[in-house]
């Protein structure tokens, strides 16, 4: 279970790594909307593998409630570029 | 019987994940880059939730609530983004406010 | 704890991460950008906080620390990185052939200063000055020249604000456009160019 842990990073690693080097702002988009998903997939698995239910209950409000902020950026960041072109 | 179907389920999973996330870093268009990510990582998450389900199936609310805000969420959010993304036709001058 | 090495090997790993993102946080100079960061970063601190046993922290990590902190953030960016110039309305300033080359190179020059420009229509020449006077607006954009050649000579920029009429003064040239700092004190340019529009119209 901890070796499909440290795969888990090695994936959390890719965006980051798309994070780091792409400049447009709606990559970077992309790879947040990514990696927002795989780590709260990740504490659910932490939750799993430590027998935590509390801890199950946050990896799951924050893969339901995270999302919504990615929302409103996506639509903030629409915007301000409409007016700077 | 059942450890191994689950392992199996969050093998595949991953498989999704590396499948969906490798295109992240090429030079592709966003677009492909969010069709690839929405569909792939969505499914492989969903993989992922429902070996864990396999495992612990006593706690099998909390689980199929993960399942369901997944789906939901994922596909709201592609839309989302595939939206804020395309629509860059407005070249108007924003009037105050 | 059989495979306590092992256990915390992943738990290095992923504390690893932070750092990381926090570095790439930090090394942004767009703020939006650094925004987008700041959500990456909070992300992954929710993981350690939920794998190290606060739930309750990585909760508020998700909730406040992402999610509040960033739209807060994002607005109050949005309102104050603006540099809003007051201009014309309709054809009569697009008429003027260093219109459209004046504001593509304020945009690029206030890009530096990670400021975007948001132009503002009045109606005539008064309006303007009457927004610049009640702090509407932080430069208006005048077109105000007389002559046979008035198409062809540069706009005039007003600015109130000191460091934008700095800026100006040394990256504008002044065959784009010429830039002069507006103060309070100097009550004449109004009647002068109201005179100046009537002539025209």
């Amino acid at each position: 279970m901890t070796l499909v842990l440290i795969a888990m990073i090695g994936a959390l690693l890719i965006p980051m790594i798309e994070a780091l080097q792409d400049e447009d702002i709606w990559q970077r988009m992309l790879a947040f909307a990514s990696i927002a998903t795989k780590t709260s997939v990740m504490i659910l698995v932490i939750a799993v593998l430590q027998d935590d239910w509390m801890i199950g209950v946050v990896g799951v409000l924050i893969l339901s409630v995270g999302n919504a902020a990615l929302m409103l950026l996506a639509h903030i960041i629409k915007r301000l570029s409409d007016v700077m072109d | 019987m059942v450890n191994i179907l689950s392992y199996g389920c969050i093998v595949l999973g991953l498989v999704f994940w590396f499948w969906g996330t490798w295109p992240l870093l090429g030079r592709r268009s966003v677009l492909y880059k969010l069709h690839g990510l929405s569909v792939a990582d969505t499914l492989g998450s969903m993989t992922i939730v429902v070996g864990l389900l396999l495992r612990i199936p006593q706690e099998w609310p909390l689980l199929v609530l993960a399942l369901i805000s997944l789906a939901i969420w994922n596909t709201v959010l592609g839309y989302v983004l595939a939206y804020c993304v395309t629509d860059d036709g407005g070249q108007e001058v924003s009037h105050g406010g | 704890m059989a495979d306590s090495p092992m256990m915390s090997s992943y738990v290095y790993a992923i504390m690893l991460l932070l750092p990381l993102s926090a570095a790439m946080v930090i090394l942004q100079r767009n703020p939006y950008q650094a925004l987008v960061m700041r959500g990456i970063l909070g992300a992954i601190a929710a993981l350690v906080y939920a794998m190290l046993g606060g739930a309750d922290v990585a909760l508020t990590e998700a909730l406040v620390g992402t999610m509040l902190a960033i739209t807060l953030y994002v607005v109050a960016v949005r309102s104050s990185l603006v540099m809003r110039l007051g201009v014309l309305e309709g054809e009569g300033a697009k008429k003027n052939l260093q219109w459209q080359p004046m504001l593509d190179y304020l945009r690029a020059l206030l890009k530096r200063y990670q400021l975007r420009l948001e132009l503002v229509p009045y109606a005539d020449d008064q309006a303007l000055y009457q927004a610049l006077a009640a702090k509407e607006v932080h430069g208006i954009c005048l077109m105000d020249r007389t002559g046979q050649t008035a198409e062809e000579v540069a706009p005039r920029i007003l600015v109130r604000v000191r460091r934008l009429a700095d800026i100006f003064a040394t990256e504008l040239p002044g065959a784009i456009a010429e830039a002069k700092l507006y103060r309070d004190d100097q009550l004449d340019p109004l009647p002068l160019s109201s005179a100046l529009t009537e002539e025209h119209l």
